[in-house]
């Protein structure tokens, strides 16, 4: 029995391409670029300056707020400039800028060996937010303050999400065969904070060499189990992971903590183990290089900062000129119109491709098939939703649970009619959640 | 970057499904093909004359129409030529040419276009095009040939009370319209649809299964053949047309899963109620295009509950221990995580639905009512003016024809004693001349042995018992068989008649006493003979009163 959730969709994987590549190590060449902002929350403020020499490892921006992160420098080298950089987002964020020297001299960094069960909590919490710690499956929340909720004491599971259910990506995957053990001593790590808590490392069944391996390692481990997820977008969805493995349901107002729940992403519990571990900040990622339109797609261990012409040329540039190319997976990530951007905490692919799906097919008239309804994993009415907009009627939008939408993409993908559903909604989202805030 | 890349951008997702709505829309046209077909070899080539005129033509309507409004123009999606092969499956083999086209004009320009084109149709553009002509063209559109005669479909067959071969409905050797005859042609069509996923068995299942249920209960409260009479049901008329192909159009039918549970089983008693107590046999059209009309209030009150709504953040241990003990008593049924999810039922909805449903109904009801008392009297008037019309057209020579109120109590006894048991005398009357001089006699007639009931017919005799003439009042027989009864040259076979005993015979009247039978009808002459004899027996009597006076 496989766990799933009612919906979603089954677009070309694509996963053969890089799956059973092993993680090359990449080492940059040109400048490295740091964004301020690559986590949510408050940007992170400098604390180098023009001209200074930086070593891997040291900290050239301290987080600004307390939803915030550390970031580190993953080259030694001397500070360039800071300045706004175009990053994947599409805008420019105020970035620093490194002028890689090649040497990678690095800070020293301070195991700490003590037995997970004689881990302070604090201490645990402190180690993750130094090392700047934030959700590597692309949204970037720190990590230290999802994990110290208010209700710490109703915490009572915790999942790692290694669904990866984005067509394409493997690096999630690559770090489950390779680092396995590193994996599950980040979550063992995490479930030291909440006493009694369970873990839960979420795979989907078209991965069956990583769950064999798992249950391997886990099999005399009481507390972590390994669950079979059904193969199918989005599988990873937060709200919708939280149902299949747990059948709690939370809404839109609600966070995972107030079922008890806390998710992370495979990486994030790699970079736990790190931070607490090895005293390492977080400076390095997989990155999946991939689509059709690349020489030799496969996985790097890419140093944050790294531009992504260089990891292009790495993967032995484009076979064929590229139409598209995009940053994160197919269904969520976002298109690029240059490649001088650098890789962030968050980034988990590149992929190139030849041809450019949505601008071929032209959106027509809905054709009322219900498709979208029976795909979606937050079960609103896609087609309804973006008439709404269409009309100008928030009202009804919200009345229609709008802001239930999580942004998938199945709506558009399944929509024969090739509506723009998504990309109406997710946009009438913003602008309800800006007005919010005012 | 040195190299210059032309890159697109666009929102996310990225890529998007092979399936468009023109994939769509063929894999309809595919699906309808094995009936198509099946509807060509039956009736020959005028059926693929009419298929192809009406596709082209709903498909240049709605090129033209687009063309004129200055709009994109869409027909290679092709929903106009699915509108255009389901309306010629939906029409009689033998329709002339010019009323498809007609028909065609109605479906794409104003069901279709004029309501804002594709996906925005109320209605399902071919049914409502064919309810349209049904009620323009009613002889035509009622009229089915089946190996080159004019014939009953099984439906009107059944519901005159005749039997039917079960076998050849499912297979399709019986007459009809082009599309609707072959069960096994539309279910093989079906299939790849579902195959396809290009529609969900939900509707045509509860459809078809509450359809089914009514008749069987309908069956076996009226002691019929309760297998037999739900399968000839089933196979007859366009009820698997209807329900696979039309009840599942997209535009025109429920989103929300509870809303599709809903609407097929209006369609079902509405299909019932249509068939069994409807004046024609057929009710799957008219139950479909209503139901169609009610799709958007029934989908407005089955909104589905988005994922986590109502989730409770209070009060979570307890919560949590409920869900933890269903979860161990899940596992143990060992039921699959699925399952629960569909089970989920929302009453609240349907109940709003019920009751909006309800309303309406009565609000229909009433409005009905007050149309019927407001139109009371004038229907009466009008009745003693057909009276009228026909006294003066079995006796054109009459100065007045006067009904002296007899009491017809013995008189009936009389005839019904002679053997005339399915008529009735409903009045006798006298006809005078301006002198006030009795000319003859004109008699009202019922015969109950009618194909499609009763026959109300009037007769006027002379003194000597001659018929002057016959008409008739009230007659329900099948459009272009039995209702040829009320043709000139049908009706004028009985003028100079005098002797009972009139006989009717397929191979053309020979004898003083034989008129000729209406072809395909021969229970409508019969019947209508009856009632000349009947009253012509009457006559006998009264003949020889009227000379002593």
């Amino acid at each position: 029995m496989s766990f799933t959730f009612k919906g979603g969709i089954h677009p070309y994987e694509g996963k053969e391409l890089t799956m059973d590549k092993e993680v090359i190590e990449y080492l940059p060449k040109g400048d490295m670029v740091f964004p301020l902002s690559q986590h949510i929350g408050a940007p992170a403020k400098p604390v180098v300056k023009k001209g200074d020499r930086v070593l891997v490892g040291q900290l050239i921006a301290e987080a600004g707020g307390f939803v915030s992160a550390n970031i580190h420098s993953s080259v030694s080298g001397t500070v360039k400039v800071i300045e706004p950089r175009l990053t994947s987002s599409g805008s420019k964020v105020n970035s620093i800028v490194i002028e890689n020297d090649g040497k990678y001299e690095s800070v020293e960094f301070v195991p700490n060996n003590t037995p997970v069960g004689e881990l302070k909590k604090e201490e645990i919490l402190e180690a993750i937010k130094a090392a700047g710690v934030v959700g590597m499956g692309g949204a970037g929340f720190p990590t230290n303050v999802k994990l110290s909720p208010k209700n710490a004491d109703e915490i009572d599971t915790i999942i790692i999400n290694a669904s990866e259910c984005e067509p394409y990506l493997t690096s999630d995957y690559r770090r489950l065969m390779e680092e396995a053990d590193k994996v599950i001593e980040g979550l063992r790590i995490a479930l030291r904070l909440f006493d009694g808590a369970k873990g839960i490392i979420a795979v989907e069944d078209n991965k069956p060499k990583a769950i064999k391996l798992l249950q391997e390692k886990l099999k005399d481990d009481p507390d972590i189990k390994v669950n079979k997820m059904k193969t199918k977008y989005p599988e990873g969805a937060e709200r919708q992971l939280i149902y299949a493995n747990t059948k709690r349901y939370i809404n839109c107002k609600m966070l995972p903590a107030d079922v008890g729940c806390i998710v992370h992403n495979v990486d994030t519990a790699y970079a736990i183990c790190e931070a607490v571990r090895e005293g390492k900040p977080l400076i390095d990622r997989i990155v999946t290089v991939s689509g059709d339109a690349i020489q030799n797609p496969c996985n790097f261990l890419v140093r944050t900062g790294t531009n992504f012409a260089e990891l292009i040329e790495a993967a032995g540039g484009f076979k064929s000129e590229p139409e598209k190319i995009i940053a994160g997976g197919p269904m969520m990530g976002k298109a690029v119109y240059q490649t001088d951007i650098p890789i962030t905490k968050g980034a988990s692919a590149i992929l190139c491709m030849t041809k450019d799906e949505v601008a071929e097919n032209e959106p027509g008239a809905c054709i009322r098939c219900g498709r979208c309804v029976s795909v979606c994993p937050g079960r609103v009415m896609p087609n309804a939703l973006a008439d709404c907009v269409e009309h100008n009627d928030i009202e009804g939008f919200l009345e229609g649970n709008g802001m239930e939408c999580c942004e998938c993409g199945c709506c558009s993908y399944i929509c024969p009619a090739k509506r723009h559903l998504t990309q109406t909604i997710a946009g009438t989202r913003k602008l309800v959640l800006a007005s919010k805030k005012k | 970057m040195s190299e210059n890349l032309n890159l697109k951008i666009s929102s996310s997702p990225h890529v998007r499904s092979k399936t468009s709505t023109s994939d769509v829309m063929f894999d309809v046209l595919i699906a309808l093909t094995p009936a198509a077909a099946f509807g060509l070899y039956q009736f020959g080539w005028h059926s693929a004359l009419l298929m192809l005129v009406c596709i082209a033509c709903c498909v240049g309507f709605e090129a033209l129409f687009q063309k004129i409004v200055k709009k994109k123009i869409t027909v290679l999606d092709f929903s106009a030529a699915v509108t255009g092969l389901l309306l010629a499956m939906n029409l009689p083999p033998e329709l002339p040419v010019w009323m498809a086209v007609i028909g065609s004009f109605f479906a794409i320009i104003v069901v279709k276009q004029l309501f804002g084109g594709l996906g925005q149709n109320f209605m399902n553009p071919a049914l409502a095009a064919r309810c349209f002509m049904l009620l323009s063209f009613s002889k035509q559109m009622t009229t089915f040939t089946y190996d080159g005669v004019t014939a009953a479909t099984p439906l009107t067959i059944l519901k005159a009370g005749g039997d039917v071969n079960i076998k050849d409905m499912f297979f399709g050797f019986t007459g009809g319209t082009i599309g609707e005859t072959s069960a096994i042609a539309l279910l093989i069509g079906a299939v790849y649809l579902l195959i396809k996923k290009v529609i969900s068995p939900k509707i045509p299942l509860i459809y078809i299964g509450t359809f089914a249920a009514c008749i069987a209960i309908y069956a076996t409260v009226k002691d019929y053949n309760v297998a037999q009479y739900t399968l000839a049901h089933l196979f007859g008329g366009g009820l698997m047309l209807g329900a696979w192909f039309m009840a599942t159009d997209y535009v025109t039918s429920p989103i929300t899963s509870l809303g599709k549970i809903i609407y097929a089983v209006i369609l079902g008693l509405l299909t019932f109620v249509l068939r069994i107590f409807g004046s024609g046999a057929e009710g799957v059209s008219y139950a479909i295009i209503i139901s169609n009309i009610l799709v958007p209030l029934i989908e407005k009150f089955t909104v589905p509950a988005a994922f986590g709504e109502g989730a409770e953040i209070k009060d979570k241990k307890a919560h949590r221990q409920e869900l933890k003990e269903e979860k161990k008593a899940q596992k143990e049924a060992s039921t699959d995580n699925e399952v629960k999810e569909k089970d989920k039922f929302d009453f609240k909805g349907i109940m709003k639905a019920i009751v909006a449903i309800c309303i309406i109904t009565l609000v229909m009801g009433a409005a009905l009512g007050v149309v019927y008392n407001v139109t009371k009297d004038p229907i009466e008037k009008a009745n003693e003016k057909a009276k009228t019309e026909a006294y003066k057209e079995v006796f054109p020579d009459a100065y007045e024809v006067r009904n002296p109120e007899l009491d017809l109590t013995e008189i009936n006894d009389v005839i019904k004693e002679m053997g005339y048991t399915h008529d009735t005398i409903d009045e006798l009357n006298i006809a005078i001349d301006e002198n006030k001089n009795l000319i003859g006699y004109v008699f009202v007639v019922t015969d109950d042995n009618g194909y499609g009931g009763e026959i109300q017919m009037v007769i006027g005799f002379r003194n000597d018992g001659t018929v002057t003439g016959i008409s008739f009042l009230s007659i329900n027989e099948t459009v272009g068989l039995g209702m040829e009864a009320t043709s000139e040259e049908f009706k004028k076979q009985f003028v100079g008649k005098s002797s009972t005993g009139i006989t009717y015979t397929k191979q053309g009247a020979v004898l003083e006493n034989q008129v000729d039978a209406l072809s395909g009808a021969t229970i409508t002459t019969s019947a209508v003979c009856d009632g000349v004899n009947a009253a012509m027996s009457i006559m006998e009597a009264l003949k020889g009163g009227a000379t002593g006076e």
